[in-house]
């Protein structure tokens, strides 16, 4: 059985649509970046210029900053390869710690949100994790725990601060 | 505000194609036009302005008198739990915008080629089909007193949604008490359409166990309330999962 997730995030001043499509579910491994199986998942036909979020997912594994906290620098965005570029939002407190948004996006496309730093309360996690963000973070560590769950109700996804820093980062690659 | 919607399409082992990719776009156009229509954080939103007096509902888009229909219809429901004109700026239907918009997003994947199909915005989830044959969606609830843990497992045929004081924002004003105020620390609603489970999720959350009656008496809805005490409270026929350790939940 295939199935294909993909992830639409929307910010208050703005849209960033971000896509991702997975040919098995991604897991979430603390202080590596996730080995997300990115693939084409549509067979046939044209796909929707969308999808280049696919093949950006796999390129942007290069990129893992490692920030340890508190790293309350925010630094401005730089450009890679290809004509993608990368921003990272201001730290902000969310729900449980601080963190920090990263966004990547090819011209004005956003093909990536990620969570560039990440403090819980003196446990300091540096991670960056390919495809997720604070929401989706915490949606899949409460289902690894339970096993056999196809999605979570009422954790903490609407986080003021999660959606300060990409706006921030936003803002930073001149994407509003 | 920083929603995150996650769309999950099963496609019963076939890969996805044009079609779906096509459906998948429909429903990502139809959040985006939500948002762009009804977000209380966009100053020039058609909402935004009809709350400032700026434009008539007759001006707006008609998809706001659409859902302003439905909040009335919800806030009799609820017996005024849940009441968007009683929230201070203007009528803000925020506490049902969320999920009715997510609802039609998951009608608008369904081709088909699609066995289930799953639609999650921010914790409001709509379902169609299942995620293996014969199987139900299972859904966990998050528990509100340990953050990173669940207090239930509940099997879900349509949708569930689920409102608590860790959740920001006007929708969870008492308009009887005429300030914010939260009674129970989570309540979650299980029925067939998203958007109306929503609204009364926000009605429970304000209205506690006073409000988990009236649920009781709605056809196909049923919820569970968490009190900030821990102390759980569900209807009869809330749909726990088997086995999955809700706790020792009283029948209202």
């Amino acid at each position: 059985m295939r199935r294909t997730p993909i992830v639409l995030a929307a910010t208050a001043a703005g849209l960033a649509g971000v896509l991702g499509f997975h040919t098995k579910p991604a897991h979430i491994s603390f202080g590596v970046s996730s080995g997300t199986a990115t693939g084409a998942a549509a067979t046939g036909g044209s796909s929707p210029a969308s999808t280049s979020g696919a093949s950006a997912g796999t390129s942007s594994k290069a990129a893992t900053p490692t920030t340890t906290a508190p790293a309350h620098a925010s630094p401005p965005a730089s450009a890679g390869a290809s004509g993608t570029r990368t921003a990272t939002g201001v730290v902000v407190n969310y729900n449980y710690g601080l963190m920090s948004v990263k966004v990547t996006a090819s011209g004005k496309k956003i093909t990536h949100v990620s969570i560039a730093m990440l403090d819980d309360g003196g446990n300091s996690l540096s991670q960056s994790i390919d495809q997720q963000s604070i929401p989706l973070l915490e949606q899949q560590a409460l289902q690894a725990q339970s096993g056999n769950i196809q999605g979570v109700s009422g954790a903490s996804y609407t986080s003021a601060g999660f959606a300060q820093s990409l706006q921030s980062a936003l803002s930073k690659l001149g994407l509003k | 505000m920083g929603t995150v919607v996650v769309i999950d399409l099963y496609t019963g082992g076939e890969p996805a194609t044009a079609e779906e990719y096509r459906h998948l776009a429909q429903a990502r156009a139809i959040l985006h036009r939500a948002d762009a229509v009804f977000s209380t954080w966009k100053p020039d939103s058609p909402v935004s302005r009809l709350r400032r007096g700026e434009i008539e509902l007759g001006e707006a888009p008609p998809e706001v008198r659409e859902v302003l229909e439905l909040c009335a219809a919800a806030r009799d429901a609820s017996h005024g739990w849940f009441d968007p004109w009683a929230i201070p700026g203007g009528v803000d239907p925020t506490g049902y915008v969320k999920g009715w918009a997510a609802q039609r997003a998951l009608d608008a994947l369904l081709t088909s080629r699609v066995t289930g199909a799953l639609v999650n915005a921010a914790g409001d989830i709509a379902c169609h089909g299942s995620p293996v044959p014969g199987a139900p969606w299972r859904i966990g609830v998050a528990d509100p007193a340990s953050p990173g843990r669940l207090a239930a497992v509940v099997d879900v045929a349509g949708a569930i949604a689920t409102s608590g004081t860790y959740e920001r924002g006007a929708h969870l004003f008492d308009p009887r008490a005429g300030a914010p105020a939260s009674r129970v620390a989570s309540a979650t609603v299980t029925g067939p359409e998203l958007g109306l489970a929503d609204a009364l999720a926000t009605a429970l959350a304000v209205g506690g166990a006073d409000a988990l009656e009236l649920v009781e008496s709605l056809d196909s809805y049923e919820a569970f309330t968490i009190g900030k005490d821990g102390a759980r409270t569900a209807t009869a026929r809330f749909p726990f999962a088997a086995g999955t350790g809700a706790g020792s939940p009283g029948v209202a």
